[in-house]
C-alpha cells in the first residue's frame, strides 16, 4: 500500500535513476555514458552494506546535494513525458464521450451502425457499473465521492 | 495606359485576388474535401509565385516601379488614408521570394500535417499570415503597413498555439503577443507623431516633408518595433519559444518572413535613418549585442529548433548591425538570401522530427547520413550557406556585409562582437551537424526511416537550390545604392572567413573532445550561462513580475488594510482615547455612598445658598 512516505530504498534508487539520466544528458555518446555510469553504480554498490540509518541518511544528502550541483540544466526528457516537447499536444483533439450526443442528425447520419447501438451500450454501462465498483473495490476508498454520473447520491449511501 | 504599367499593376492585382480567393471560399457553408489545403491553397500560392516572376522580371529589365493607389479609404480635408500598393525594388524582389519559400513550406506542411484532423485549417492560417505579410511588404503608407503589421503578429499567436491542449504551447503564444505589443507601442508612437508633425502617412510624403525636422523620436519608436518584430536583444525571448509551434510554422514565420518585417521596415524608412547618428547607432549597437548573445545562447541548446532559432536571432541582429552600417540594401540582400537557406534548415529539422517519432533532441540523433542522406546532406548545406561558405547563397550577403563593417569608421566594439558572432555561427552549426548526421545513432529504431515521399523532398529540393544560386543571382540582377569600398587589405578582406574556419576548427577539436573521456568536473559557469539563455528569462519572466506582485501584496496588505484601515482609524481613535479613560476610570474609587452624600451635601448647600 503506498503512502506519503517514501522509504529509505525508494530515495536511494529515485537518486540513482535521476543521476543516471542526468549524467546521460551529459555524456552524449553511449561509450562514454556506460563508463561513467559503471563508475556510479560502483560508487552506489560500495556503501549498500550501510546497516545505520543514521549514516545512510546522511549519506544520501550528501548524494542529493552532489546530485544538485552537478545536474544538468536542460536533462533530457523524452517527447512525450511531461516537460517533453510533444507532452499534451494532442490534448486539444481529445473530445469527450458526451460530445457525440450533441451531433447534429446529418452527421450522426454518417455513422448509422455506430449511432443505432449506441443507446443499447449506454444502459449496459449504466447496469454494469455497479458490479464493475464493487469488483474493484471502488466504494472503500471513494466513500464521499459520487462513485457513477448517472446514480444519485442516495442510491450510494445505501450501497454502503 | 503604358503596357508595361499595365502588365505589372494587373499582374499585382491577381496575386492577391489568387491569394484572398481561397479565404473567402472558407466563409461559404460548404465543406470542404480533405484535401482542399494541397489542391487549393498550395495551387494558389504556386501560380501567385509564377505570376509575380512577371513584374519581378519586367523591374529586372527596365527597372520599372509602380505604385497603386486604388481606393480612398479615409480622407478629410488635411489628412489621406489610402488604399496605396507600392510595388518599389524592395517588394518586387521580396514578394516571389516569400511565395516560392511559402509554396516549398506548404508542401512541406502537406507531409508533415497530414495526420492532423484539421489541416485545412492550418493551411488557411497560413494563407491569412501570407496574405497579411505582403500587405505590409507592399504597403505605401504606414496605416496599411500597420495592418499588416498586426495581422502578422495575430497569425503568430494563433500558430504558434496551434496544439491548444500544451501548456507550453499557449504561453509561448502569449509570450509573442506580449513581446509584440511592447515593440507596437514604439510603432503607434512613430505612426503618432508623423501624423501631427508631418501631417501624412504615406511614405513618400513623410520622406519629403521630414527633411527639417529632428527625427530621434520616431526613429526611435521605429527600432522599439523592429526590436519587438524581429526579436533583437531585450525583446528576444519569444523567438525561441515561439518553436512551440509547428515546424511550418516556425520556417516561415519565425525564419524567413514574420521576424524580417522589423528589419524590413527600417529598410523601408531606410531615407529617414540616413542622416540621424543617434538611430543610427543604436541599431548598430542593438545589433551586435543581439547577434552575439543569441549565437552564445545557441551553443549549448540541445534542441534542434531552438538552435535554429537562436540562429536566425543572431542573424536579424546582424541584419540591424547593416542598418547601423547605414547600408540598407545589404539588409535587404541578408533577408533575401536568409530566407532561402534557413527555411530549408527548418524543413531538414522537421523531416527528421518526424521520421523519428517527435524527437527534438540533438543527444538522441546521430547518424543520420545514412538513414536519410538527402535531408542531411541538404541539412549541410543549408549550414554552409548560413556560415558564408564562399559562393553559397549567405557568402554574398553576409562577406559583404562583414567588409562593409571592417572598412567602415565605426566603433571598433560592434565589429569584434559581430566577427566573434560569425565565428560561433560556424561552432553551432557545425554542432548540429556533427550531433544530428555523423556518429552511430542513438535513438531506438522504432520505425522505418525513409525519404521516400514527394512532398518532402521536392520542396527541400527547390529550397536548397535557392540557398546555393540566389545569392548570385540578387547579386548580379540588384544594382548596390552605395558604392561598395573597393580597395581593402587582404586581413580586413578575408576577416569573415578567418574567424569562420577558426571557428570550425575549435568546433571540430572540441566535437572530438564530447567522445573522448575527460576530467569529470569542468568549470560549468560559461555552459550554464549559455544554456540556461544568459539567465534572461529567470529574470525577467520570474524576478519582475515577483517583485510587482509583492509590490502589490505590500500595498493592498500593509498599506491599505493594515494602515489606513486599521492604524490610521479606529486604532488611532483607541489609542487616543484609551489612556483618557483609564486615566478617568482609575480616579474613580468606586464609593458610590460617599459620592451620593457629597452630591447631596453640595446640592443641598448650593440650595441653602440661593434661597438666601
Amino acid at each position: 500500500m503506498a503512502t506519503a512516505y517514501l522509504t529509505h530504498q525508494q530515495k536511494v534508487l529515485r537518486l540513482y535513476k535521476k543521476s543516471l539520466r542526468h549524467l546521460e544528458s551529459w555524456c552524449i555518446f553511449r561509450d562514454k555514458y556506460r563508463f561513467y555510469a559503471c563508475m556510479m553504480r560502483a560508487r552506489f554498490d560500495d556503501s549498500k552494506e550501510e546497516k545505520d540509518l543514521m549514516k545512510a541518511s546522511m549519506m544520501l544528502k550528501a548524494g542529493e546535494e552532489e546530485f544538485w550541483t552537478n545536474q544538468h540544466p536542460q536533462p533530457y526528457i523524452f517527447p512525450e513525458s511531461p516537460g517533453g516537447t510533444s507532452y499534451e499536444r494532442y490534448e486539444c483533439y481529445k473530445v469527450p464521450e458526451w460530445a457525440l450526443d450533441h451531433w447534429h442528425p446529418s452527421e450522426k447520419a454518417q455513422y448509422p451502425d455506430y449511432f443505432s447501438k449506441r443507446e443499447q451500450w449506454k444502459q449496459l454501462r449504466m447496469q454494469s457499473w455497479d458490479k464493475e465498483a464493487k469488483k474493484n473495490n471502488f466504494k472503500k476508498h471513494n466513500m464521499q465521492l459520487q462513485t457513477s454520473p448517472m446514480t444519485s447520491t442516495c442510491d450510494v449511501m445505501e450501497n454502503l | 495606359m503604358h503596357p508595361t504599367s499595365l502588365m505589372m499593376t494587373s499582374s499585382l492585382i491577381i496575386i492577391f485576388a489568387l491569394l484572398i480567393f481561397p479565404v473567402l471560399s472558407t466563409f461559404t457553408p460548404t465543406t470542404k474535401t480533405p484535401d482542399w489545403a494541397t489542391t487549393h491553397v498550395k495551387t494558389s500560392i504556386k501560380l501567385s509565385f509564377f505570376i509575380s516572376l512577371l513584374p519581378l522580371f519586367i523591374f529586372l529589365n527596365e527597372g520599372a516601379e509602380t505604385i497603386i493607389t486604388s481606393w480612398t479609404w479615409m480622407n478629410t480635408t488635411c489628412f489621406d488614408i489610402n488604399l496605396s500598393l507600392k510595388f518599389d525594388q524592395y517588394s518586387i524582389i521580396f514578394t516571389p521570394i516569400a511565395l516560392y519559400v511559402t509554396w516549398s513550406i506548404l508542401e512541406f506542411a502537406s507531409w508533415y500535417m497530414h495526420a492532423d484532423p484539421n489541416m485545412n485549417r492550418f493551411f488557411k492560417y497560413l494563407l491569412i499570415f501570407l496574405i497579411s505579410m505582403l500587405i505590409l511588404v507592399t504597403a505605401n503608407n504606414m496605416f496599411q503597413l500597420f495592418i499588416g503589421w498586426e495581422g502578422v503578429g495575430i497569425m503568430s499567436f494563433l500558430l504558434i498555439g496551434w496544439w491548444s491542449g500544451r501548456a507550453d504551447a499557449n504561453t509561448a503564444a502569449l509570450q509573442a503577443v506580449l513581446y509584440n505589443r511592447v515593440g507596437d507601442i514604439g510603432l503607434i508612437f512613430a505612426m503618432a507623431w508623423m501624423a501631427t508633425n508631418l501631417n501624412s502617412w504615406e511614405m513618400q510624403q513623410i520622406f519629403i516633408a521630414s527633411k527639417d525636422f529632428d527625427l530621434t523620436f520616431p526613429l526611435l519608436g521605429l527600432i522599439l518595433a523592429a526590436t519587438g518584430k524581429s526579436a533583437q536583444f531585450g525583446l528576444h525571448p519569444w523567438l525561441p519559444a515561439a518553436m512551440e509551434g509547428p515546424t511550418p510554422v516556425s520556417a516561415l514565420l519565425h525564419s524567413s518572413t514574420m521576424v524580417v518585417a522589423g528589419i524590413f521596415l527600417l529598410v523601408r524608412m531606410s531615407p529617414l535613418l540616413e542622416n540621424n547618428q543617434i538611430a543610427l547607432t543604436t541599431c548598430l549597437c542593438l545589433g551586435a549585442l543581439t547577434t552575439l548573445f543569441t549565437a552564445t545562447c545557441a551553443l549549448t541548446q540541445n534542441d534542434i529548433k531552438k538552435i535554429a532559432a537562436f540562429s536566425t536571432s543572431s542573424q536579424l541582429g546582424l541584419m540591424m548591425v547593416t542598418i547601423g552600417l547605414n547600408q540598407p540594401h545589404l539588409a535587404f540582400l541578408h533577408i533575401c538570401t536568409h530566407a532561402f537557406f534557413k527555411a530549408m534548415l527548418f524543413l531538414c529539422s522537421g523531416a527528421i522530427i518526424h521520421s523519428l517519432n517527435d524527437e527534438q533532441d540533438i543527444r538522441k540523433m546521430g547518424g543520420l547520413h545514412h538513414l536519410t542522406p538527402f535531408t542531411s546532406s541538404c541539412l549541410t548545406i543549408g549550414s554552409l550557406a548560413l556560415t558564408g561558405t564562399p559562393f553559397l547563397a549567405g557568402f554574398f550577403s553576409k562577406d559583404a556585409i562583414i567588409e562593409a563593417l571592417n572598412t567602415s569608421h565605426l566603433n571598433a566594439w560592434a565589429l569584434t562582437l559581430t566577427l566573434l558572432a560569425t565565428s560561433f555561427t560556424a561552432i553551432y552549426s557545425l554542432r548540429v551537424v556533427f550531433f544530428v548526421s555523423m556518429g552511430h545513432p542513438r535513438f531506438n529504431s522504432l520505425s522505418p526511416i525513409n525519404e521516400n515521399n514527394k512532398s518532402l523532398i521536392n520542396p527541400i529540393k527547390r529550397l536548397a537550390w535557392g540557398s546555393i544560386i540566389a545569392g548570385l543571382i540578387l547579386t548580379s540582377n540588384m544594382l548596390p545604392l552605395k558604392t561598395p569600398i573597393m580597395t581593402m587589405t587582404p586581413l580586413l578582406k578575408l576577416a569573415a572567413l578567418i574567424v569562420t574556419v577558426i571557428g570550425l576548427l575549435l568546433a571540430l577539436e572540441l566535437a572530438s573532445l564530447t567522445s573522448k573521456q575527460h576530467q569529470t568536473s569542468p568549470n560549468l559557469a560559461l555552459h550554464h550561462f549559455s544554456n540556461m539563455l544568459g539567465f534572461f528569462p529567470s529574470i525577467i519572466h520570474r524576478f519582475s513580475p515577483k517583485i510587482n506582485l509583492m509590490l502589490g501584496q505590500l500595498i493592498a496588505n500593509q498599506l491599505v488594510d493594515q494602515t489606513w484601515l486599521e492604524k490610521v482609524g479606529p486604532k488611532a481613535i483607541t489609542t487616543f482615547n484609551l489612556p483618557l479613560i483609564i486615566t478617568t476610570s482609575n480616579s474613580q474609587q468606586g464609593l458610590i455612598k460617599t459620592y451620593l452624600a457629597f452630591f447631596l451635601l453640595t446640592i443641598t448647600l448650593a440650595i441653602i445658598l440661593t434661597m438666601s
